[in-house]
């Protein structure tokens, strides 16, 4: 109860202060709204933000999809095959670290603008955590439940389908959770990058028209989404670990 | 590592340059060089032909990603350590942190360029919030982990404050911290580089810009091995760092 | 001397297999023959190979040399509608409930969801699971696990139940309960079972058979029957001799498994 009364008076504590440091001229206006300037300002780009926002999630929603089809796929046969997850793993690691912004020119060069290099960048930024996460879930399988399982008879499939996989959901929703602010990400940095339709352009095109109000609103909308849709994903993550407690 | 491992990866890399070398011949050269083509466009980098700003570039990323650091270990550290120790600030703003951290950083950018204009302090506050999350959550997961009963016992035999602090948590807590630290670099480089190539005047991801934007591809694939060097040198730094910071409280 | 046939024949079996200095012989030369419907022990100090034994029974492991037969036909690999196995470790699958974990075999061979989740719940009672069929095993303790462990083995009807260890994570009480459970079982189902274990008391209690193996490389030292009625008393004179014998048996080998 305290701890919510606490994060109450924060953000009206936050938003006051704000608002006043706004309106006394402390901070420049014109670089930081008030808040009082920023809540019209989400009415006025309604239409267009919105419009932005469900181009953004739509591509964002196909990058999530191969991330999470090519990340788990890739990662099991990675993962059960020790030679391959050997060879493989500091591969692996390393192109999940490196800074993929410094291929997106390129990318864009060979896939132009548009639709294409946005899922395509948003899939390479969201499948590497989920593949990192699926790997070492596969190699730490307990070895117990193999055995106990082939002494049941299972054959090679029933080995991967009932005792491998759910063996590994709990890291497969950890990288799906992951996965998803990658791919959010890949697509709005291609955006701003590229200028392609999307919450990336209509963000740039407010910072670059010096619209502050208009700009801190269409933030806010995105940055209100982005955590609407992590936080469905780890209510889903909590249904479906009841088996863990 | 055993040697058939080590074998198997080294083909692996060279298999990877041979395809590269056999694609880049076929391409557009504006589109795809080989790596053949890439050494030559290397050297004419080294040695400051194609690019004579280079170091004034590079040094400038340095300081960007330098400064950004400083101040994202300052302030990760002191909000870290403030929400660690008051447990009711700690429970009611750590949610809302972690919260922040589920929105993809680069929302912010738009604004920070809004604010900072295309110059070097954009990137450093970009570098910044890129930071900062890391190092301040692993600052607090880290004081969440110390036993509590370590800090009774210090007490009962006299400790101070400055004392528990520096013979029970700090051990206790340095493996997750510094794993923050180093974590928290990474990302403070890979801020600023993506704040120079998503727009700015100076710097390595300007010129990566310019040499793209000229369609000079072979000083484009240059460039972004002299980035990638910074980028994995950096790291390779902060590993050592950790490897020396473990052994000095061991 | 009976003239009931050998189900399970064990023929000249060796076993070696690289360690970290070097080839090592696990079992040498093993042999052994087991009527249907008895319980037989496998008893012996650490390291005597017992548990690879009953994996190659069980068909996960592979002998060297010598051949294992089990009713009448060589084991060639895991054959669950004839002989079940239950590890020490329960090895409960932990996102399935106890229910499902004990139609898991069943569902493998394809057995239709509504006659294998019967088959699963007629079994808890008898494994004094009534009540728990949905928990998790997160949610049950060290014997239950165990029971829905066995519970499982049991629900592949098969006419051999192999067991390695089963009680040895359990403690003292629980374990003597359950040996009186097992046996209640046993004489039910009237199954064959070969039952691994380190304790002198199990094997007292619950055995027709109690086979003595040496300390490594494994041989079956020593075959000892036991005729006695059940409920076994522990304190009859009959039973404190024979416990007395399989002791200085038993302990030879212990003293050179520690050297």
């Amino acid at each position: 109860m305290r701890v919510g009364i606490l994060q109450l008076v924060t953000v009206v504590a936050g938003l006051a202060m704000w608002e006043l440091a706004a309106r006394s001229g402390w901070v420049d206006p014109l670089f930081v709204p008030a808040p009082s300037a920023v809540a019209p300002a989400l009415l006025r780009i309604g239409g267009d933000a919105l419009a932005g926002l469900a181009d953004t999630l739509g591509k964002t929603a196909l990058a999530y999809v191969l991330s999470v089809v090519l990340g788990v796929s890739a990662g099991i046969a990675v993962g059960s095959v020790r030679l391959l997850r050997d060879v493989l793993s500091p591969f692996v690691i390393a192109l999940y670290g490196i800074p993929k912004i410094l291929v997106l020119p390129w990318i864009v060069l060979l896939l132009g603008y548009g639709t294409t290099p946005a899922v395509f960048y948003g899939t390479l930024h969201g499948v590497f955590p989920i593949m990192v996460l699926v790997i070492g879930a596969v190699r730490d399988v307990d070895r117990t439940l193999v055995t106990v399982a082939r002494s049941l008879g299972a054959t090679t499939w029933q080995l991967y389908w009932k005792v491998l996989l759910p063996a590994i959901v709990p890291s497969v929703l950890a990288g799906m959770r992951l996965g998803i602010v990658f791919c959010l990400l890949g697509v709005l940095v291609v955006e701003m990058f590229a200028g392609v339709r999307g919450m990336g352009h209509v963000l740039g095109s407010f910072a670059n028209g010096f619209q502050a109000p208009e700009l801190f609103a269409a933030t806010a909308l995105v940055s209100a989404a982005s955590i609407a849709i992590v936080l469905a994903l780890d209510h889903l993550n909590d249904r479906l670990s009841r088996w863990r407690g | 590592m055993t040697l058939p491992v080590v074998g198997l990866r080294l083909a692996l890399l060279a298999l990877c340059l041979a395809l590269w070398e056999v694609a880049g011949r076929t391409m557009n050269p504006l589109l795809g060089v080989p790596p053949s083509a890439v050494v030559p466009a290397l050297r004419d980098l080294l040695l400051l032909r194609s690019y004579p700003d280079l170091l004034s570039s590079l040094a400038l990323t340095v300081r960007e990603i330098a400064t950004a650091y400083a101040l994202a270990v300052a302030a990760g550290l002191g909000c870290g350590f403030m929400l660690g120790m008051h447990r009711l600030v700690g429970r009611a703003w750590g949610p809302m942190l972690a919260a922040l951290y589920a929105v993809p950083a680069v929302v912010w950018y738009p604004s920070l360029m809004l604010f900072f204009g295309l110059d070097a302090a954009s990137k450093i506050a970009f570098g910044f919030l890129l930071g900062f999350f890391p190092i301040a959550l692993a600052v607090l997961a880290g004081i969440r982990q110390v036993n509590p009963q370590l800090v009774v016992v210090a007490r009962a035999y006299g400790a101070g404050t400055v004392t528990v602090f520096r013979r029970v948590m700090l051990p206790a807590m340095l493996f997750t911290l510094v794993g923050g630290l180093r974590t928290g670099l990474a990302l403070c480089v890979i801020g600023v580089i993506v704040g120079e190539i998503l727009g700015s005047k100076a710097g390595m991801g300007a010129l990566i810009n310019h040499a793209y934007g000229l369609l000079r591809t072979g000083d484009y694939v240059a460039l972004v091995l002299v980035t990638l060097t910074l980028v994995v040198g950096s790291d390779v730094l902060a590993s050592l760092l950790e490897h020396r910071a473990r052994r000095w409280t061991e | 001397m009976s003239a009931r046939p050998a189900l399970i024949v064990i023929e000249g079996v060796t076993k070696r297999y690289l360690s970290s200095s070097g080839p090592v012989e696990a079992l040498h030369d093993v042999s052994l023959a087991v009527e249907e419907g008895a319980f037989c022990t496998l008893i012996g100090p650490s390291g005597c190979g017992k548990s690879t034994l009953l994996g190659m029974l069980g068909g996960l492991v592979t002998p060297d040399q010598g051949r294992l037969l089990v009713d009448g036909r060589p084991v060639t690999g895991p054959d669950p509608r004839r002989v079940a196995t239950v590890f020490q470790d329960a090895g409960l699958f932990p996102w399935r409930t106890a229910v499902q974990n004990v139609e898991f075999g069943l569902e493998l061979q394809g057995v239709p969801a509504e006659r294998r989740r019967r088959t699963a719940a007629d079994l808890l009672g008898p494994l004094g699971l009534s009540g728990f069929a949905e928990k998790y095993p997160r949610e049950l303790s060290g014997g239950m696990k165990q029971r829905v462990a066995i519970g499982r083995a049991l629900a592949l009807d098969a006419k051999i139940l192999l067991m390695d260890e089963p009680f040895g994570a359990l403690d003292e009480q629980t374990r003597v309960l359950m040996g009186e459970w097992l046996l209640d079982i046993w004489r039910r189902t009237r199954k064959t079972v070969i039952f691994v274990t380190h304790s002198l008391h199990e094997a007292l209690f619950l055995s027709t058979r109690v086979a003595v193996m040496t300390a490594r490389p494994g041989r079956i030292k020593a075959a000892l029957d036991l005729t006695m009625e059940y409920p076994r008393s522990m304190e009859s004179s009959e039973m404190v001799a024979l416990r007395a014998k399989l002791w200085s048996e038993i302990r030879e080998e212990s003293l050179r498994a520690m050297r």
